[in-house]
C-alpha cells in the first residue's frame, strides 16, 4: 500500500500581519531557484502556473465541525483543493498555505488535525509567521489576530529590520518570545531569508521545540532591560518622550566595573529591588542611585528625571520596560547622550500585560499513564478554546519509548517517539495560550508523576 | 457454470461467490497503464466504450469491443495488457482531430485540461462525451458523428464538478460558489445561480425532471428549480456536504459530509434524515434499482464497511436495520450495482476489489489486488463488464463468465 508516514507531503503554513512581506517572500519562493517543485494555495480564486510552481488561489471558507470540540473549525477549501491536489501528487515536492493578513491561523491547523486525508497524506511541516518589525507593536496592542499568527508559529521571521534600532529589536523580539516561548526567530529585511529555512523547518521537532531556546525555561525577572552606564560626575538626566504605559519602574545601582560580571551581579540587587514597592516619581523627581525601586510616572508631555552623580564610575540601570518603547535616552550635565557599555535583556514575568503567553514545564521523573491522560483530557475539555498550541514529550512508566504529542485548542496528537537512546528520561511540555496559570499547569502535571 | 444471479437461496450465491474467487468467473480481460490517478470511468448509455479520466494528462475513450488487443500475462492467462500511447501535446483549446482508427483498435485520446482534468460525463442518449477540468473550459465531444469539440470557456475559478441533465438538453457546472447553466444546443451559458455565498462541491440533476438540480456545499443541501432564484428546498444542515446523488426514483437525495455523516432527504415528505456513525467521510454511494425501480437499496461506503439501506416504504431508512458488508481492510472508495441485479462491486484504499450478493450472502468474493488505492468502479449497461480505476492510473476490465458468455 502506498500511505505510508515516509510519503506524506509537507505543508508550510505562512500567516503574517498585513503589510508583513508574505507577498515579497512568495515572489521569491516562486521564481527562486530552489529546485522544488511548489504547490502555493493564495486567497483568491483561479490557478496559474509559474514555471515549476503552481499557485492556486483559494476562497477562505470555513467548515464548523461537529465533533464536540467548540472552537474546532477548519478550511473546507483547503480540503477540497488539497484533496485534488494529492491526486497529482508527484508533480510536487511541497505546499506552501498563505492565510490572509487578518487570518486566525487556528482554522488551517486544525485542518490538518481533524481531517483524516490531510493527516493520512500531509505533514504539517512548520508555520511560519513573518512580522513586520517596524508596525507589529500597534498591531499586538489592538488585533487579536496578529497575537495569535505569533502564538501559533514554530518559526517567526522578523522582517523589515532595517527600519528599527537594534535596541528595538531586542525588546520585539522580547515580547514575541512572552508570547511564544518556543518558536524559532530569524531576523531578516525584505524578506531574504533562504527557501530551505522557510520550508524545511523539519516538522514537529520536539527537541528544537524545547531546546532551541536556552531562555524559554529561564527564570523570568521584574525587568526587561538592565544595562551599565559610565556616568561622569554631575547631573544625569534621563529622558523620554513616549509613554506606552501609565508608568515604569527603574533601579539604578552603582557597579565596580562596566562589564557582564558587574551587570550580573547589579541583576540580583535590582530582583531584590523590585520586589519592594517603587516609590512614585512624577516628572521632575530627582533619583536615587541606591537600588531603590522608583516609579517613573508616564505622561504624553516630554519627561525628565534627574539622578545627582557625585562619583563618576560605572551605574547599572535596569527597567520595568525597554528604554526604547519610551524613547528614553541618558543625557549627561552638557546634554550628551550615554549609551550603555553593556547591556541585556531578560525575559519578564509581566509580559506587557500578555493574555497570550507561552508556559513551558519540565519534570524528571516518569508519569502515571492513567493520571496522564485524564489531566490531558480534562485540560482540554475546560480550557482548549484558550490553548492554541501544545506541545510534549513524556516518559511513561512502563514503557520504553518517548510518548510525544501536539496539540491545537483540543485537538490532541499522540504518537510514538521512539526510543529515548542516551537522552534522559524527563517530561517537557509546552503550551501556548491565553490567560495561562502557569503554577496551576505546572502543579497539576506534576499530580501525574508515578 | 453457476447461474448468473439474481439467486434465490443463501447456499446458490454462497457457490457463485466463491466460483467467482477460486474459480475465476469474473476474469480481467483487459488493462491499460495511464499517466496519472483515474479520477473517474464512465461506460457510454450504450456499454460499446468505457471513457477514463486521469487527474492529468488526456482523457482515454476505449472502444469496448474492439480496442483492447490481448496480450497474454505470464501467470494470467485470461488477463490482457494494453499499453496507451505516449499522450500527444495538445494546446488546452485545441479541438481534438478525428482519427479514423479511434472506432477500429485504439483507444481515443482527447485534450487534456490544463493543469488538471476535473470530471467527464456522457449525454443521456450517448452521442457525445463532455469534459471539464480546472481551466474552466467545457468540452462536448461528438461520439457518434465525426467533427471536432465544441468548447465553452467558464468563468476563472476552483472547478471539478458538472452533471448533465436527464433529457440532455442542459449541462450545470458548478464553479466555486455559482452553477452555471449552459445549454448544450447552444453551449451558451443560459443562466446562474448563485448559492447562496458557499462553495458548491458536488451537482447532481433529478434522474427525470430535467429542469432540477440539487448542490452539495457548505452548509448542506439545496435543491433548485431552473427559473427560480432561490432553491426550492434548502437543508441547512450545519455541515459541508461534500458528495451528493440523487436517488433514481427521483424521491431521495443523499449528501456525505465531512464530519464524517450522511444526510438523505425524502423529496416526497420533505423530511431529512441525518446518519451518523461513520469512520470516515463517505466518498461513495450506489443505489441498487434491480428488481423494481421504486424500491431501491442504498450503498454507503464510509470507513471500511459498506452499508446498505433501504430506500422505500413510507419512512425508508428510518428505523430500518441496514445490511453491513464488512471485508475492507481500509476505506471503502468506490461502489457500484450492477444495473439489472444485486451484483455490487467495492473497490477500497486497500487495493482490493471484491464482489457482494448483499442481500443473499455478508462475504464478498475477491476480483482482484492492486498496489494502490482503487478510486472509481463502474459495471458497464450490460451486467457483464466491470471496470475499475487505480490511485497510479491503471485501468483494468473484468468480464463476468456465466452461461450467457459465449
Amino acid at each position: 500500500m502506498e500511505t505510508t508516514a515516509h510519503t506524506k507531503l509537507p505543508v508550510t503554513v505562512l500567516t503574517g500581519f498585513l503589510g508583513s512581506g508574505k507577498t515579497t517572500l512568495l515572489n521569491r519562493i516562486l521564481t527562486e531557484n530552489h529546485g522544488l517543485r511548489i504547490a502555493v494555495i493564495e486567497n483568491e480564486f483561479g490557478e496559474v502556473g509559474i514555471d515549476h510552481e503552481l499557485v492556486i488561489n483559494a476562497d477562505e471558507e470555513f467548515f464548523e465541525m461537529n465533533n464536540g470540540c467548540i472552537c474546532c473549525t477548519v478550511r473546507g477549501d483547503l480540503i477540497r483543493i488539497i484533496g485534488s491536489l494529492m491526486k497529482r501528487r508527484d508533480q510536487f515536492d511541497h505546499i506552501l498555505i498563505e492565510t490572509t493578513g487578518l487570518a486566525d491561523p487556528g482554522p488551517v491547523i486544525q485542518t490538518f488535525f481533524v481531517d483524516d486525508e490531510m493527516k493520512d497524506k500531509l505533514a504539517l511541516n512548520a508555520i511560519v509567521s513573518l512580522v513586520d518589525a517596524k508596525h507589529i507593536l500597534q498591531h499586538l496592542d489592538s488585533c487579536e489576530e496578529a497575537v495569535k499568527q505569533i502564538a501559533f508559529a514554530d518559526s517567526i521571521l522578523l522582517n523589515k529590520t532595517d527600519l528599527v534600532t537594534p535596541a528595538e529589536l531586542d525588546a520585539l523580539e522580547a515580547r514575541i518570545k512572552a508570547i511564544n516561548g518556543v518558536a524559532k526567530i530569524q531576523r531578516c529585511q525584505n524578506a531574504a531569508i533562504p527557501v530551505a529555512d522557510v520550508l524545511d523547518i523539519g516538522g514537529f521537532n520536539l527537541d528544537r521545540a524545547i531546546g532551541i531556546d536556552p531562555r524559554f525555561l529561564d527564570p523570568e525577572y521584574p525587568f526587561e532591560w538592565g544595562g551599565i552606564l559610565n556616568v561622569p560626575a554631575g547631573t544625569l538626566t534621563l529622558e523620554a518622550t513616549q509613554d506606552p504605559d501609565p508608568s515604569m519602574t527603574a533601579v539604578l545601582i552603582p557597579a565596580a566595573t562596566a562589564d557582564e560580571a558587574a551587570l550580573t551581579t547589579a541583576r540580583e540587587q535590582a530582583v531584590r529591588a523590585f520586589s519592594h514597592d517603587p516609590a512614585p516619581a512624577p516628572i521632575g523627581t530627582a533619583l536615587t542611585a541606591d537600588a531603590s525601586p522608583h516609579d517613573l510616572i508616564l505622561t504624553d508631555a516630554p519627561m525628565r528625571w534627574t539622578c545627582e552623580i557625585e562619583t563618576p564610575g560605572p551605574l547599572a540601570i535596569f527597567t520595568q520596560h525597554y528604554p526604547e518603547e519610551l524613547a528614553m535616552r541618558f543625557l549627561d550635565s552638557h546634554g550628551n547622550e550615554l549609551h550603555p557599555t553593556i547591556a541585556a535583556s531578560y525575559k519578564p514575568d509581566h509580559t506587557h500585560d500578555e493574555t497570550v503567553t507561552s508556559v513551558g514545564i519540565e519534570a524528571d521523573g516518569e508519569c502515571n499513564e492513567k493520571k496522564l491522560n485524564t489531566w490531558l483530557f480534562k485540560l482540554l475539555q475546560e480550557r482548549g478554546t484558550d490553548i492554541y498550541r501544545m506541545k510534549g514529550v513524556f516518559a511513561i512508566k512502563g514503557h520504553q519509548n518517548r510518548f510525544i504529542f501536539q496539540g491545537v485548542h483540543m485537538l490532541l496528537d499522540p504518537a510514538d517517539g521512539g526510543p529515548w537512546g542516551d537522552k534522559p528520561r524527563r517530561n517537557s511540555l509546552v503550551f501556548i495560550g491565553r490567560d495561562l496559570d502557569r503554577d496551576q499547569l505546572n502543579a497539576s502535571f506534576r499530580a501525574c508523576l508515578a | 457454470m453457476p447461474a448468473k444471479p439474481p439467486l434465490h437461496t443463501e447456499e446458490e450465491a454462497e457457490a457463485f461467490l466463491q466460483e467467482c474467487s477460486a474459480a475465476g468467473l469474473l476474469p480481467c480481460i483487459h488493462t491499460a497503464q495511464l499517466q496519472d490517478y483515474i479520477l473517474d470511468l464512465r461506460w457510454s448509455p450504450d456499454g460499446t466504450q468505457l471513457a477514463a479520466l486521469p487527474s492529468t494528462g488526456p482523457p482515454q475513450l476505449f472502444p469496448r469491443s474492439t480496442a483492447f488487443q490481448p496480450v497474454p500475462e505470464s501467470g494470467h492467462p485470461a488477463c490482457a495488457t494494453w499499453q496507451v500511447p505516449p499522450a500527444p501535446v495538445l494546446p488546452a483549446n485545441e479541438p481534438p482531430k478525428p482519427d479514423p482508427s479511434a472506432t477500429a483498435h485504439k483507444p481515443s485520446q482527447l485534450p487534456p485540461h490544463i493543469p488538471a482534468n476535473g470530471t467527464l460525463a456522457w449525454s443521456p442518449g450517448g452521442h457525445h462525451l463532455a469534459t471539464f477540468g480546472q481551466d474552466s473550459i467545457l468540452r462536448i465531444h461528438p461520439i457518434t458523428t465525426p467533427g471536432p469539440a465544441r468548447t465553452l470557456q467558464l468563468p476563472r475559478g476552483w472547478a471539478e464538478r458538472f452533471a448533465w441533465n436527464a433529457d440532455g438538453t442542459r449541462i450545470a457546472v458548478a464553479i466555486a460558489k455559482k452553477i452555471h447553466i449552459i445549454d448544450t444546443a447552444t453551449l451558451e451559458i443560459e443562466s446562474v445561480i448563485d448559492a447562496l455565498g458557499a462553495t458548491i462541491s458536488d451537482v447532481t440533476w433529478h434522474p427525470t425532471l430535467p429542469n432540477q438540480l440539487a448542490t452539495a456545499s457548505n452548509g448542506g443541501t439545496r435543491i433548485w428549480r431552473l427559473g427560480d432564484p432561490k432553491p426550492i428546498a434548502e437543508l441547512d444542515q450545519g455541515v459541508a456536504a461534500l458528495h451528493i446523488s440523487w436517488s433514481p426514483d427521483g424521491r431521495w437525495v443523499v449528501t456525505g459530509d465531512h464530519t464524517p455523516s450522511v444526510h438523505l432527504f425524502d423529496t416526497k415528505s420533505r423530511k431529512p434524515l441525518h446518519i451518523q456513525g461513520f469512520e470516515t467521510k463517505v466518498k461513495s454511494f450506489a443505489w441498487q434499482t434491480a428488481g423494481a425501480k421504486d424500491h431501491p437499496w442504498l450503498a454507503v461506503g464510509g470507513g471500511t464497511l459498506i452499508t446498505l439501506w433501504p430506500c422505500f416504504g413510507r419512512n425508508g431508512p428510518r428505523n430500518a436495520r441496514p445490511i453491513q458488508l464488512p471485508g475492507h481492510a481500509r476505506p471503502v472508495t468506490a461502489l457500484d450495482f450492477t444495473p439489472q441485479d444485486q451484483l455490487l462491486a467495492s473497490g477500497a484504499a486497500d487495493g482490493f476489489v471484491l464482489l457482494w450478493l448483499p442481500h443473499h450472502s455478508p462475504g464478498p468474493a475477491m476480483i482482484a489486488r492492486e498496489d494502490h488505492e482503487i478510486t472509481s468502479i463502474r459495471w458497464a449497461p450490460d451486467g457483464h463488464h466491470l471496470a475499475y480505476g487505480t490511485a497510479n492510473g491503471k485501468i483494468a476490465i473484468h468480464q463476468l463468465l456465466t452461461e450467457s458468455t459465449p
